[in-house]
């Protein structure tokens, strides 16, 4: 009982031995062993999981003691799966490990917080007025709006209540949306897959107000435009447990061990199964341990590797000798056997045009609907060309033809295309596009324009011309160097574009390695049908050409028919985008139960615009066309592409018009004419005016923006600086000088403006970077402290999140933070907002009828006033929306009535959901006054149930009649692809009990089953079912005008650009005595943390340098006199950074590489050169945009939500390093300098 | 006899130990693992091999001298044969010796708690402090040494080991002994005193619990270790 008394027996205690005299018994307390066994108990587990897209999504145990969370382990119940399959377990890593570490760490973000000069406005003013005119006192005086704004980043918050917080913020949001209107209210929340009820929460509450919603997967450069081009669908990829079906893998810019640790074992596993591996990288990546070969081409040229592999597969696999598997793959999947018409170029020779479509014809059996989206195959029986199925243009049609049978559409014969002209005399001169010469690097000099022999068909078009066509095949061979003719074919030892030893000067890989993994590449797929496999990533994929490189390397797969195969195929692993029941969690999330369409806007573009980065751009359109290019009249700068773009419909706007939306919709209404045809005219008379014209003007400004589930300002913000400086109007590091360039089509300010938020709201668990600038900074909940849902593409469960605890302090989950905004909103908007009408302008979307608007590439009915523009056809589709601000919060807590009406869609699928509607409301009643007889959103935990009963992918009954759609669509029967699930059901306690896998549906283009791993592209191939491309096939080829000026028609060579960010003006300024000199920049992703999550994570810190570091190799560092762990400088035009340098030998010569994000809150000294606190890896990067991303209402490209559209690349960045004299911490030593974070 | 005499030498005495009695049970019983020496080993180890065993062999020799000293009655001494004279040099010489390596050892982890960067950032504001007042106590000993030489007699040893057992044995009118005993002997024992009330608050707790069982539990499992691997190490 007591200790000491206890002891006072001490003298007593041995009572005798055994054991020979080896052991002794004693008599003494043993309460001292309740502490051991005390330590490792729990009163309870609870199985949540992690947010934060690392795409791991694994279950995890998270244990809870006296009311805390101490620790987590791995959860070990995973559904097995079938012999001779390795199991998933175990899933996790270090990082999730160390979770729990945040949920009581002095980061975490405790109470609702503010910026002290703006709540000494706000209380100020609300002493004598109302909370919106209050708001509006604050921002109608300028002085003291710029004055709160310039102390974003200077600390100085102060403890608010919520009560006050959600007044302020719903103020805002009121008094914004009737100035400026509901567009300028924005929201920026990335990967919905990682905590998809999180996300929702926000973007519902936006858009139920109109606001905007912006995209992320495109912004983050994770989306690979090469995946629409060529598969007309966003990202679908294999699982990782398919990675042990293949025989050959490369693994390609991609560090499977270090960025998907929790799947690396099935890498481990497929090696012992006997599969081969090859990895390339240009450094010696952590990966790089598990190859047979590892090849190291310089960082940014692999699309050359790629294309001097297909080269040899080419030459060896299908002109040399024709493999059966590969010829019928290609004839039925792909586009290589539909017909190109040629068009006139230089000097009586050809180059390749558009697509042959069945408009183009006379005779009558092609007169179709949709005519203009029925591209025609040679038909090499009847020796004419033909219509097969399966293109757009019967996607949207009736009459099932929407299939890859091999039959002719018109006459319903067995068609057999042919894939090759050759044998035919007739032949043409064909001119190609070669880029090899201009670049930062890379370069291998030849022609700019190669000519080559291909064989084609005269084929009369309707208007009585006759036009040569070649197929898609015989161009190919020659745009990769080869020919019809064997007697043309390069050797491969000669330096001409397309051959191994043209590769090999400019990558360094010798040729005779490339050939060898081409050959057994291929080989294996010939022996496997299809079962050689690569593994891609963010090393590809975040350079300004990575669809090149994409579209490079995808050709060898589909060349080896290893699209769909099971161990074959694209395996792109960048970002968790995978989300699983979307079409539960779709309407949920954008309020489309209440009507819409909501707004959602590309990131990558409102970035670029609002951040003023297009003010300091260096590069143009027209620098970068083809030599072969026909127009002339491109736009003059990347944002008048952008401009453009978003007039002819084919890329979403926001802010959308230069006058109040709402000021719009009342004189539409006023109008007693057609509202819609209202607003056209008004627009193309001029009287209304698209706001992308003018970024800079205020009234085009975004004005509040809530950030929520992200780490903008830290991790993701490329052009880091510009954000602060021009957004934010907060102090900054920019170096830049504004470029000479004027666009033609926006207005150029002479002042830029900085400063354009009135309002920065973040919404986290930690204090990360954007919430050290934000105005107002709101406390969540924990991935410990709520329910939601989170799925993968790395494998087919869905996971929970899961409340083990309350939220800690007064944090709330983003669900009922969400619905206290609403609350407040509702309650403070009469007497401003009531009902009114909203216009709404949204593109040409993809998957939607209006993909189809513009067979041709489109006219800028703005600089051609020819023609009079078609909203949904030339221009963006325009909208009435009647919004009833007076029931925001009734409406955020009920499911609306519009899915029981119109029923519930996905991928251009339609299917009703009445029963599930019904069973909703008795199983979830509403708590809302006004809407008393429908179902219930009131809580995180009804959302999630609601998404999990609507979805197919956990509702047997919804995944039946979805079934049922596609199989109207193509018809086919494919109800059998269910796999006997219907009736099943995945509820909320099905998860948090064991993993469930998802059940089967036709929104995915893969199956699974506990017999089988999914792989994208599978029902395609085994089913017929066609892409969602314009021939309905595997895209080798881009017909649109935009892709055929940039030379992008077939995958080709270009090098890495110039982004002209560090000039030897530069360099020389800022010379502290030290060398200085210029590396390739690079930030790949990070081995002690998830994007910035994690970074300030003591336990994760301890483990890696304990802050920002540079890596660069030996000889760089012999050239800067640094020696390792030296802290150094890193600068270009775009701002600067500092932190230690790791030298080593792992690091190819010429760059370095900043794993990203360390956190600026985290051991980050001053610079030298600005003498305010330094940047982080995204202050010397600016955002670059490709021209041809932007192309809309063209089938498969066509913009839709992180979907298409301009991504935001980042490594073709260029800094000049220097080692730093001294390090200024301003840690309050020298109280005369800057005080800036 | 003023007030604080009365206070100090009367009261304080009882306050002291009746604090370190019941302050170290409960300790003890409420807070097992706290009841440790704290060592710091693991963050420094050059210095604190010589400065911690200088110090406590020093410390504990200063201890036992004091026990004996003071605790023994004249009697003993007499029997012993040790005049009062010689009673004092023993004390005086032995005392300084460890008084010597006390002082050299505990500037060492003074110097080492102070200006080593990984002690002075782990270690709490209380593991200095108790170890500038044992210093402070060890000083002020020292500083009695003159008068001790100067009244060689004994008779000031005499005293205050009167006085000590007169505190062991409830005796009134203590502060009465101490009329001719000179101020820096005083603030000595007021200081001595301090130390038992501040144990159970601090890591001197560890005095109580030194591991000798240790040395003779049975069954021992001798592991060797290579001495110059381990040097190379650090």
């Amino acid at each position: 009982m007591s200790q000491l008394i206890d002891r006072l027996l001490f003298f007593k205690k041995y009572q005798g031995k055994f054991a020979d005299g080896h052991g002794v018994n004693t008599d003494e307390s043993r309460a001292w062993e309740d502490a051991y066994r005390s330590r490792w108990e729990s009163e309870k587990i609870v199985r949540s999981t992690h947010g934060v897209n690392c795409t791991g999504s694994c279950s995890w145990k998270i244990y809870v003691k006296s009311g805390l969370v101490t620790w987590e382990t791995q959860q070990t119940d995973y559904p097995r799966t079938r012999p001779d399959m390795p199991n998933h377990e175990p899933r996790g890593c270090p990082r999730g490990a160390s979770y729990s570490w945040y949920l009581y760490s002095s980061n975490r973000i405790r109470y609702p917080l503010v910026r002290k000069q703006l709540v000494a406005l706000w209380r100020e003013k609300r002493r004598t007025l109302d909370a919106v005119s209050a708001w509006k006192a604050i921002q109608d005086d300028p002085e003291t709006r710029r004055g709160y704004q310039k102390q974003r980043g200077l600390g100085g918050f102060v403890r608010v209540s919520w009560d006050e917080a959600n007044e302020l913020i719903a103020a805002a949001n009121i008094h914004t949306i009737r100035k400026w209107g509901p567009d300028r209210v924005v929201g920026f929340s990335p990967i919905p897959a990682m905590s998809m009820l999180s996300y929702a929460a926000g973007t519902r509450y936006l858009s139920l107000l109109g606001g905007t919603c912006l995209s992320f997967y495109d912004w983050y450069c994770d989306l690979p435009p090469a995946s629409p081009q060529t598969f007309g669908d966003q990202t679908d990829v294999p699982e990782s447990l398919d990675w042990y079906n293949s025989g050959y893998l490369l693994v390609w810019g991609s560090n499977v061990s270090m960025t998907r640790t929790p799947d690396a074992h099935f890498y481990t596993e497929a090696r012992y199964r006997g599969a081969k591996s090859v990895v390339i990288a240009p450094d010696y990546v952590e990966v790089a341990k598990f190859a047979d070969l590892w090849l190291h081409p310089r960082q940014g040229t692999d699309s050359a590797l790629a294309l001097g592999m297909a080269h040899v597969i080419l030459r060896e696999f299908y002109l040399e000798r024709q493999v059966p598997y590969f010829q019928e793959y290609a004839a039925r999947y792909t586009d290589l056997p539909f017909l190109v018409m040629l068009e006139p170029a230089q000097d009586g020779a050809s180059k390749p045009g558009r697509l042959l479509r069945a408009s183009d014809l006379a005779e009558a059996r092609y007169q179709t609907t949709e005519a203009d989206w029925k591209p025609l195959v040679w038909d090499a029986g009847q020796n004419c060309p033909a219509m097969p199925r399966g293109s757009a243009g019967f996607r949207w049609e009736k009459g099932g033809r929407w299939n890859l049978e091999p039959f002719d559409a018109v006459t319903g014969e067995p068609l057999t295309p042919a894939l090759s002209l050759a044998g035919n005399t007739e032949q043409a001169t064909v001119l190609f596009p070669y880029f090899g010469n201009e670049g930062r690097f890379g370069l291998n000099e030849a022609a700019p324009v190669k000519a080559s022999t291909v064989p084609v068909r005269s084929v009369t078009l309707r208007t009585g011309e006759t036009v040569r066509c070649a197929t898609v095949f015989d161009l190919m061979v020659a745009h990769y160097g080869l020919s019809a003719n064997p007697e043309e074919w390069p050797d491969y030892n000669a330096n001409v574009p397309g051959t191994p030893a043209w590769q090999e000067h400019i990558t360094g890989v010798p040729r005779d390695r490339c050939i060898a993994v081409a050959r057994g590449f291929a080989r294996n797929a010939e022996a496997t049908q299809g079962r050689s496999m690569v593994i891609l990533g963010a090393g590809l994929n975040h350079w300004y050409n990575m669809d090149m490189t994409y579209r490079a390397i995808l050709n060898m797969l589909i060349l080896c028919g290893c699209i769909g195969q099971n161990g074959g195929g694209w395996a792109h692993y960048v970002g968790q985008e995978k989300l699983r029941p979307s079409a539960g969690w779709g309407p949920v999330a954008f309020a489309g139960d209440w009507g819409g369409p909501p707004r959602r806007m590309n990131g990558t573009s409102f970035f670029y615009a609002h951040t003023d980065q297009w003010r300091y751009e260096q590069m143009t359109p027209q620098a970068q066309l083809s030599p072969l290019a026909s127009s002339v009249a491109w736009p003059r700068t990347v944002l008048d592409c952008n401009i453009q773009a978003e007039r002819m419909g084919w890329l979403p706007s926001a802010p959308q018009l230069t006058t109040n939306p709402l000021d719009v919709g009342k004189a539409a209404r006023a109008s007693g004419q057609d509202p819609v045809a209202y607003v056209k005219e008004a627009l193309f008379s001029g009287k209304v005016k698209l706001a992308c014209e003018d970024p800079d003007a205020p009234e085009n400004w975004p004005r509040n923006m809530f950030v929520w589930r992200s780490n903008l300002l830290g991790a993701s913000g490329k052009g880091h600086e510009y954000f602060m400086k021009h957004l934010l109007g907060a102090p900054n590091n920019v170096m830049n000088e504004e470029s000479e360039q004027r666009p033609a089509f926006a207005k150029w300010h002479e002042q830029a403006p900085e400063g354009k938020l009135d309002l920065l709201i973040t919404i986290d668990f930690r204090m990360s970077t954007t919430a050290m600038f934000s105005d107002v900074v709101l406390p969540t909940a924990t991935w410990y402290e709520k329910s939601d849902l989170n799925t993968s593409d790395m494998h087919t469960f869905i996971h929970p999140l899961q409340a083990a605890v309350n939220p800690a302090w007064e944090a709330r989950t983003d669900w009922s933070i969400f619905r206290g905004l609403a609350e407040a909103f509702q309650r403070l908007a009469p007497g401003t907002l009531g009902e009114e009408t909203d216009v709404v302008f949204s593109p040409l979307q993809k998957d939607t009828p209006a993909e189809l608007a513009q067979p041709y590439g489109g006219t800028d009915w703005q600089t051609d006033k020819s023609f009079a523009p078609e909203p949904g056809k030339t221009m963006p589709q325009i909208t009435l929306v009647s919004r009833r601000y007076d029931e925001v919060y009734d409406r955020y807590i009920t499911l609306g009535p519009v899915l029981e009406n119109k029923g519930n869609a996905d991928h251009g699928l339609n299917w009703d959901t009445v029963a599930e509607i019904t069973e909703l409301k008795q199983t979830h009643p509403s708590v809302s006054g006004k809407y008393p007889e429908r179902s219930s959103l009131f809580q995180d935990t009804d959302a999630v149930e609601t998404v999990l009963m609507l979805a197919p992918e956990t509702n047997g009954d919804v995944s039946a009649r979805s079934w049922k759609a596609l199989s109207e669509k193509t018809g086919r029967d494919l109800s059998h692809r269910l796999g006997g699930r219907e009736g099943d059901r995945i509820t909320f306690a099905d998860i948090i009990t064991q993993p469930r896998q998802v059940i089967n549906s036709p929104v995915w283009s893969g199956v699974s089953s506990t017999q089988e791993a999914y792989t994208a592209n599978w029902l395609n191939v085994h089913e017929y079912v066609p892409w969602r491309t314009l021939t309905g096939r595997l895209q080798f080829y881009q017909d649109h005008p935009w892709l055929r000026d940039f030379g992008e028609t077939f995958a080709t060579y270009k090098p890495p650009v110039e982004t002209y960010s560090t000039p030897d003006a530069l360099g020389a300024e800022h010379c502290n005595g030290n060398p200085v000199i210029s590396l390739n920049f690079l930030t790949p992703h990070q081995k002690w943390g998830i994007h910035s999550t994690y970074a300030e994570n003591l336990i994760m810190l301890t483990l890696g340098r304990g802050g920002p570091v540079v890596w660069i190799s030996e000889e760089d560092a012999a050239r800067l006199h640094v020696a390792d762990n030296d802290w150094v400088e890193a600068f270009n035009r775009n701002g600067t950074l500092v932190a230690r340098a790791v030298v080593s030998q792992r690091i190819p010569a010429g760059a370095a590489f900043m794993y990203h994000a360390a956190e600026r809150t985290a051991n980050v000294p001053g610079s030298e050169i600005t003498g305010k606190r330094a940047g982080i890896h995204n202050s010397v990067t600016r955002v670059v945009m490709k021209p041809t991303h932007m192309v809309g209402g063209y089938a498969h490209l066509s913009w839709s939500f992180n979907y298409y559209g301009p991504v935001g690349s980042n490594r073709d960045e260029f800094i000049f390093l220097r080692k730093m004299n001294k390090v200024n911490w301003f840690d309050g030593t020298d109280k005369g300098q800057e005080t800036s974070v | 006899m003023n007030w604080v005499e009365y206070f100090f030498f009367q009261i304080y005495p009882y306050l002291c130990l009746v604090v370190f009695a019941i302050g170290c049970w409960a300790r003890f019983d409420r807070s097992q693992f706290s009841w440790r020496a704290e060592s710091s080993e693991f963050l420094e180890k050059r210095t604190l091999t010589w400065a911690s065993n200088l110090f406590h062999i020093g410390v504990l020799g200063l201890l036992m001298g004091h026990a004996a000293g003071l605790l023994a009655p004249s009697q003993i001494t007499e029997f012993l044969g040790l005049s009062a004279h010689a009673h004092q040099l023993l004390a005086v010489g032995a005392g300084s010796v460890f008084a010597a390596c006390a002082a050299a050892g505990g500037g060492g982890l003074l110097y080492r708690r102070l200006f080593n960067t990984r002690v002075r950032a782990t270690g709490r504001p209380t593991d200095l402090f108790i170890l500038l007042f044992v210093y402070m106590q060890l000083w002020l000993g020292i500083f009695g040494l003159p008068h001790s030489l100067m009244h060689s007699d004994g008779t000031i040893m005499e005293t205050l080991g009167a006085w000590c057992r007169g505190v062991i044995t409830f005796q009134p009118d203590l502060p009465a002994l101490l009329v001719n005993i000179p101020l820096i002997y005083k603030l000595h024992l007021i200081t001595g005193m301090t130390l038992f009330l501040l144990t159970p608050f601090t890591r001197l707790v560890h005095v109580i619990s030194a591991p000798i069982w240790y040395i003779f539990r049975p069954g021992w499992q001798i592991v060797r270790r290579n001495r110059h691997v381990a040097n190379e190490e650090t």
